[in-house]
């Protein structure tokens, strides 16, 4: 099966490890993967800021880059949730994009969803050793229906030990450039998210989308919490190898 | 153009570009079910748990003839009033012997209790239907702070959906007031905790009776 | 209701450090959404009364003349007087109208959030009419002079001893805290004023098509004493509240109370038809029925059309954490929380409201909840994409999401400038691995470090890799 790799922008320019993690785990289950190399951004930013047009732009610009392979897996629900349950509406009028666009959506899938439902993964090969808790970010959990899939994973790698938190699929706050529009009440579901990881005790909070992983990291330092570790779930699955530094 | 002509002429012209919509009438007619959670074996076992689920008090008994006396001992074991109004169709019951001063007119600020009969009773929520009427006054169940139902087992349904068709069969049209009630009344608008007796009765005690009432309830 | 959305951002800076807010808000969590899970868990079949509920107002929605003039055939076919309003202003002069016609001077009231939105207490009371409150919550507001924070809960931010001074100050009886012998207070205090009043005006949850009725769903009681004692009663609703038969709304009747309050049933349903008979001893002799439109029937036919379909539960709000965060009044206006935000700027117009529809992560909870499948996320995000249409948008931000989206279609400068960030991020955060003060962003780092990053980008890494 050959898999392209969305990459985001996020890991591609604050942690590369994830996107290596998650090249590790597609070729580990079997993938021919490629990563098209003028890939950038998915267009979610202008998109949920109501410019519609830049975002359809962006998008023909993915589709072109994206059509042609079996799948294409994104380590990010919100990335995956964009291209697969937005694109086709951006080209309502364009039947010939419409359908094109409908064909790379149909193929798009978030990481952990497509570990378990299309190509299965049944031995991890990552080395997890302790208690983490999971946080569910919303796209992925709500727009995906990403919830199972991780905690399957999860579940086949004998050392790991989960600490389900309170309100777990709750917002964090992060919302994209909500986080610096609405910078104090974004903080203030932040700090609550952090109050539920500390609440359970757990080594390490883990969650599939890296927007939300900075935002909860970057609170749980300002609080003081220095020592809860914070991964996003192909980190724990792929393990140390393979990751670049 | 008068506001009802220019909104609903605004509403056509939003509806035109939208699909054809079914015939209103039809649907009127025919006024199909939504979908119904299933209500089990026993009606009134049912009806009486959802109704001590709502702070109702719940009594069964065989005969009319035993009402008055579990009202009197209702009432006494409160220390309330020996005191109540009723529905003129209740008034043949033996409430002197009982020991309770009752009397079949509408309700006033300055009466204890008011002892109604009901349309239906809905086992799905433990609620009684209570219809207005010059014979069923509903000052009655509203201003004392007792209210009293007794309730005909025959007339012990399982969801509101069939007591709509009963009403349409018996009456055909809905009087001036339908009542749902469903125990006593209640507040929570502070701290979110929740206080019985707000506006309405404080208590409500129904009594589920095996007898059919003489006039319709 | 005086419309202050746009001092969003100052007041919802001001409740998140709010103590006594955050500790009320706190309340939410046991009291609705804990409470809402457990009523609706009773449910087996949830999912498919949920898409009955969507398709039952969906369906009037589609048809909402035709729905309408039935209604008015029935209840005035029953002697009841229907009104139609195009603005609050409207609204406001039908009631004061019918008030002065009946002779009316004392009026009792139970809640209704259409006439918070017209502003109805106030215009009656400049028309010299004296209107009371009845429903506890909605009576402490009056006494307090505030509006509402909440659509279910209207004092959801107050406490017992708010309450308790209020009444102390108001009632002229000794002081108390215990929130049975506040209610007690209330009952007595009130009894009277229902047993004096000329007329009573209620809202209305939903209106019967087929027969004509106005629903009220109650817990307290005082709805029903509004609508039996007083001679008139006005009913004040929305257009979009017609439901097609008593079918139908026994199947919203089933959702409204336990996702809004954890209830089976509220207390009590009243189905009001027609004015009382002449051999009835209570019920009013007059009957009138106001529809207002205020902006309602300018979302059909357009993609706000499923905000129409709401039936007032309030559980977006219950289970929103902006909403958790900042209370009701951060919002400006009648309507708080997600359906706040997207009613608010629909009915008062983008201008007032830049914020709204702004202040959200999309993150779906309120969708998730809807009783009715309000798309609420996707309603937002159309409210953003009219502001940008309109170019309501800051310059600033404007052209920011417009540099990101042309670097973004330039891989060749997009890595370039990824590369220089990654590079420039990684040294200022030094040692620690992460900034506490980053230029531009200061809405991240007041409350929050930002993590860095590595320095090198996944691009470089893989090309390097692949070599």
């Amino acid at each position: 099966m050959r898999v392209a790799l969305f990459v985001t922008c996020l890991v591609d320019l604050m942690r590369p490890s994830i996107g290596f993690a998650a090249l590790r785990l597609l070729e580990a289950a079997g993938c021919e993967v490629v990563v098209p190399s003028t890939q950038t951004c998915c267009g979610q930013p202008g998109y949920n800021a109501g410019d519609r047009a830049a975002a359809a732009a962006l998008a023909r610009k993915v589709i072109g880059e994206f059509d042609g392979c079996d799948a294409v897996v994104a380590p990010s629900g919100s990335c995956a949730a964009m291209i697969r349950v937005h694109y086709p509406a951006l080209f309502d009028g364009e039947p010939t994009m419409r359908a094109a666009a409908e064909r790379v959506a149909g193929r798009t899938y978030e990481l952990t969803d497509f570990l378990v439902n299309v190509a299965p993964l049944e031995t991890i090969p990552g080395r997890y050793d302790g208690t983490l808790t999971y946080h569910d970010s919303c796209a992925g959990l709500r727009e995906l229906g990403v919830q199972a899939q991780p905690r399957a994973l999860l579940a086949r790698m004998p050392g790991v030990v989960i600490t389900e938190m309170r309100e777990s699929t709750t917002c964090c706050g992060f919302g994209g450039t909500f986080s610096v529009k609405f910078g104090d009440l974004s903080a203030h579901m932040a700090d609550n998210k952090c109050a539920h990881i500390a609440q359970t005790g757990a080594a390490a909070i883990v969650a599939g989308d890296l927007g939300c992983l900075l935002n909860i990291e970057g609170r749980l330092r300002r609080r003081g919490d220095l020592h809860t570790r914070v991964w996003h779930i192909a980190e724990v699955l792929a393990g140390d190898d393979g990751v670049c530094r | 153009m008068s506001a009802r002509e220019a909104i609903l002429a605004r509403l056509a012209r939003a509806r035109g570009a939208g699909p054809a919509p079914e015939d209103a009438d039809d649907r009127i007619r025919r006024h199909p079910r939504g979908p119904i959670p299933p209500s089990g074996d026993d009606p009134v076992r049912r009806f009486r748990e959802q109704a001590l689920g709502l702070r109702s008090d719940v009594a069964t008994v065989t005969s009319l003839a035993e009402v008055p006396e579990r009202v009197a001992g209702y009432l006494r074991e409160r220390q309330l009033p020996m005191q109540a109004v009723c529905w003129p169709a209740l008034m043949a019951l033996d409430w002197r012997a009982a020991g309770l001063d009752v009397q079949a007119r509408p309700a006033r600020g300055d009466d204890a209790a008011g002892i109604t009969g009901a349309f239906a009773a809905i086992t799905e929520t433990g609620t009684l239907m209570l219809l207005s009427g010059p014979d069923t006054p509903g000052t009655v169940s509203l201003l004392p702070e007792t209210h009293i139902a007794v309730v005909e087992r025959a007339r012990v349904v399982a969801t509101m959906e069939e007591a709509w068709d009963r009403l349409r069969a018996e009456h055909g049209s809905l009087p001036r007031a339908v009542t749902f009630v469903s125990g006593p009344s209640r507040t929570a608008d502070i701290e979110q905790t929740i206080t019985l007796g707000a506006h309405g009765p404080y208590r409500v005690f129904i009594i589920v009776v095996d007898d059919a009432l003489a006039a319709e309830a | 209701m005086q419309v202050t959305a746009l001092q969003f951002k100052r007041r919802a800076a001001a409740n998140l450090h709010d103590e006594k807010l955050q500790r009320a808000l706190a309340r939410l969590q046991t009291k609705f959404v804990d409470a809402r899970a457990a009523a609706i868990a009773e449910l087996p079949d949830y999912g498919s009364i949920r898409d009955a509920a969507a398709e039952i107002r969906d369906r009037v929605l589609r048809d909402l003349d035709g729905y309408l003039r039935r209604f008015e055939q029935e209840a005035t076919a029953r002697g009841a007087v229907v009104h139609w309003a195009e603005s609050a202003a409207d609204v406001n002069r039908i009631v004061a109208d019918i008030a002065e016609q009946h002779g009316v001077r004392r009026i009792v009231k139970a809640k209704s959030m259409v006439s918070e939105e017209c502003g109805l207490d106030d215009a009656l009371a400049e028309a010299g009419l004296e209107v009371l409150e009845t429903d506890l919550g909605e009576y402490i507001l009056q006494l307090a002079h505030e509006p509402p924070s909440h659509i279910v809960a209207p004092v959801v931010h107050k406490s017992k001893e708010d309450v308790a001074d209020l009444f102390a100050a108001a009632h002229h009886r000794p002081r108390t805290t215990e929130i049975g012998g506040l209610c007690r207070e209330a009952r007595e205090v009130l009894r009277p004023r229902f047993l004096a009043a000329d007329m009573g005006i209620t809202g209305a949850n939903f209106l019967v098509g087929e027969t004509g009725s106005v629903v009220l769903v109650t817990n307290e009681g005082n709805g029903r004493l509004c609508t039996t004692l007083p001679r008139v009663h006005v009913a004040v609703t929305g257009i979009e509240k017609v439901v097609a038969t008593l079918e139908d709304t026994t199947t919203l009747l089933r959702l409204l109370p336990r996702v809004a309050t954890g209830q089976s049933i509220t207390n009590y349903v009243s189905l009001l038809t027609g004015i009382r008979r002449e051999d009835e001893s209570d019920g009013p002799e007059h009957f009138h029925i106001v529809l207002l439109d205020n902006g309602r029937s300018r979302l059909l036919g357009t993609e706000l059309q499923p905000m129409l379909r709401c039936i007032r539960c309030g559980a977006c709000m219950n289970h929103c954490p902006v909403y958790q965060g900042i209370g009701g009044h951060a919002y400006g206006w009648v309507y708080p929380g997600p359906m706040g935000a997207v009613l608010t700027p629909a009915f008062v117009g983008l201008e007032d409201t830049l914020d709204l529809p702004h202040a959200s992560t999309l993150c779906g909870e309120c969708a998730e909840v809807c009783p009715v499948k309000i798309p609420l996320p996707d309603l937002l995000r159309h409210l953003r994409q009219r502001q940008v249409e309109r170019h309501l948008r800051p310059w600033s931000e404007r052209a920011a999401l417009r540099a990101w989206a042309w670097l973004a279609r330039h891989p060749a400068l997009y890595a370039l400038g990824a590369r220089i960030v990654a590079r420039a991020l990684h040294l200022c955060a030094g040692r620690k691995g992460r900034l506490r003060h980053l230029l531009g962003v200061s809405g991240w780092t007041g409350e929050r470090d930002l993590p860095a990053p590595t320095g090198r980008t996944f691009r470089d890494l893989y090309r390097a890799r692949r070599r």
